[in-house]
């Protein structure tokens, strides 16, 4: 069991341990969003955080800036939500490269990329970055998976994370966050592609995990 | 006269006196729900985050659940002056931020859960609501004023909604 119900507790090799697991999927992931973009992908040395779910928001920025974020739902041995969160504009920059980088051609403004066509792109390469990270964590702890089609959303960060907090707000008050960010380099202009990663295990899978790496 | 604001953040739940300018900031699925009493000048309001405390332990915020928000708001309002059959309700939010197709997932229908036992909790005590701006996929931002006593609600794309 970890930790009881409402304060849930973890050792530093624990920690250390779902850290590693996430350093494993964010390799995974930031491979695939290479070579979707041909770009050289920067990843940085993932986290494991305990956040209050009253100051989700305010751990990853402003409240009220406008981010894309794709979700999915994977089920099976290990079972987990994640979401990829990028600013807006940087979200729809990977998709007028993503578009550029498919179809050939000159970039297309971000503005005159249809709605449909842009959030249909931002839920595949979520998909694929989201599906890379996962499939690495299974193969590491040998489960079988599924994963859900993607949703999009294009909303305030706050709102988008009221997903998270009303996940770990049904536990208690903190949530464990496998945090890890992304970024394009090479692009024109010195400008720049982020995306953080955020893992949320159900709770018999973090279970799992810590068994099968040996720190429980 | 001027009023100043006061940012309630999540879980949070609050009763003041007129004029001041209540705000919550980026619902998502979470509900804010406004109640007052024009005649005290009395107003509350609480960022509610989930519907049902199933017997938690009481140490959390009893913002945080609408079975919990929604008694401790009426009774502050009390204790404030406000009189029962004179209180009214406003909610906004309840949105479902996203959606998987063919995917059980059911932790992402909080919204309308939250929806549906506030105004439930509200019922039994015998508050009327009188105007929500609930559902949808989109988040919202919202400000009640104690001098009009309207809730201005802000959605991304969609402008604002006065109700």
């Amino acid at each position: 069991m970890i930790g009881s119900p409402d304060t849930p507790s973890f050792n530093d090799r624990q920690l250390d341990a779902i850290r590693e697991a996430g350093n494993i999927g964010t390799g995974n992931a930031a491979t695939a969003l290479s070579g979707l973009l041909s770009r050289r992908i920067n990843m940085d040395v993932p986290k494991t955080e305990l956040v209050s779910i009253y100051e989700l928001a305010e751990h990853y920025g402003d409240p009220l800036q406008t981010v894309g974020a794709v979700f999915v739902r994977s089920t099976g041995g290990f079972q987990c939500s994640l979401i990829f969160i990028q600013p807006e504009q940087d979200a729809q920059l990977m998709v007028q490269l993503l578009l550029q980088n498919q179809f050939g051609g000159s970039a297309i403004p971000a503005g005159e990329i249809p709605q449909e066509i842009y959030d249909s792109a931002l839920g595949e390469v979520g998909n694929i970055v989201l599906s890379s990270f996962l499939n690495a964590i299974n193969l590491l702890l040998g489960t079988q998976h599924q994963i859900s089609v993607p949703g999009t959303a294009h909303d305030m960060l706050a709102s988008i994370l009221d997903v998270v907090a009303s996940i770990y707000g049904q536990l208690g008050e903190t949530a464990l966050l496998v945090n890890t960010e992304l970024s394009a380099e090479g692009l024109e202009d010195g400008r720049r592609i982020s995306g953080h990663i955020i893992m949320i295990p159900d709770p018999e899978s973090l279970s799992l995990l810590l068994r099968k790496l040996k720190v429980i | 006269m001027a009023e100043n604001s006061i940012v309630l953040g999540m879980a949070d739940l609050m009763v003041v006196s007129a004029p001041i300018k209540l705000v919550t900031l980026g619902l998502g699925s979470c509900i804010g729900l406004v109640v007052y009493d024009t005649l005290a000048r009395v107003a509350g309001m609480a960022h509610i985050m989930l519907p049902d405390s199933r017997g938690l332990k009481t140490s959390e915020k009893v913002g945080k659940f609408a079975d919990t928000a929604v008694p401790a708001l009426i009774e502050e309002m009390l204790r404030k002056g406000a009189a029962r059959p004179r209180i009214k309700a406003k909610i906004a939010g309840g949105a479902q931020m996203f959606s998987l197709p063919g995917a059980s997932a059911e932790f992402l229908t909080v919204g309308a859960k939250n929806v549906a036992e506030t105004k439930r909790r509200l019922h039994a005590l015998g508050i009327a609501v009188i105007a929500s701006d609930t559902g949808g996929n989109k988040g919202r931002t919202i400000e009640f004023s104690t001098s009009n006593w309207m809730l201005k609600v802000k959605t991304l794309g969609k402008g604002i909604n006065e109700i």
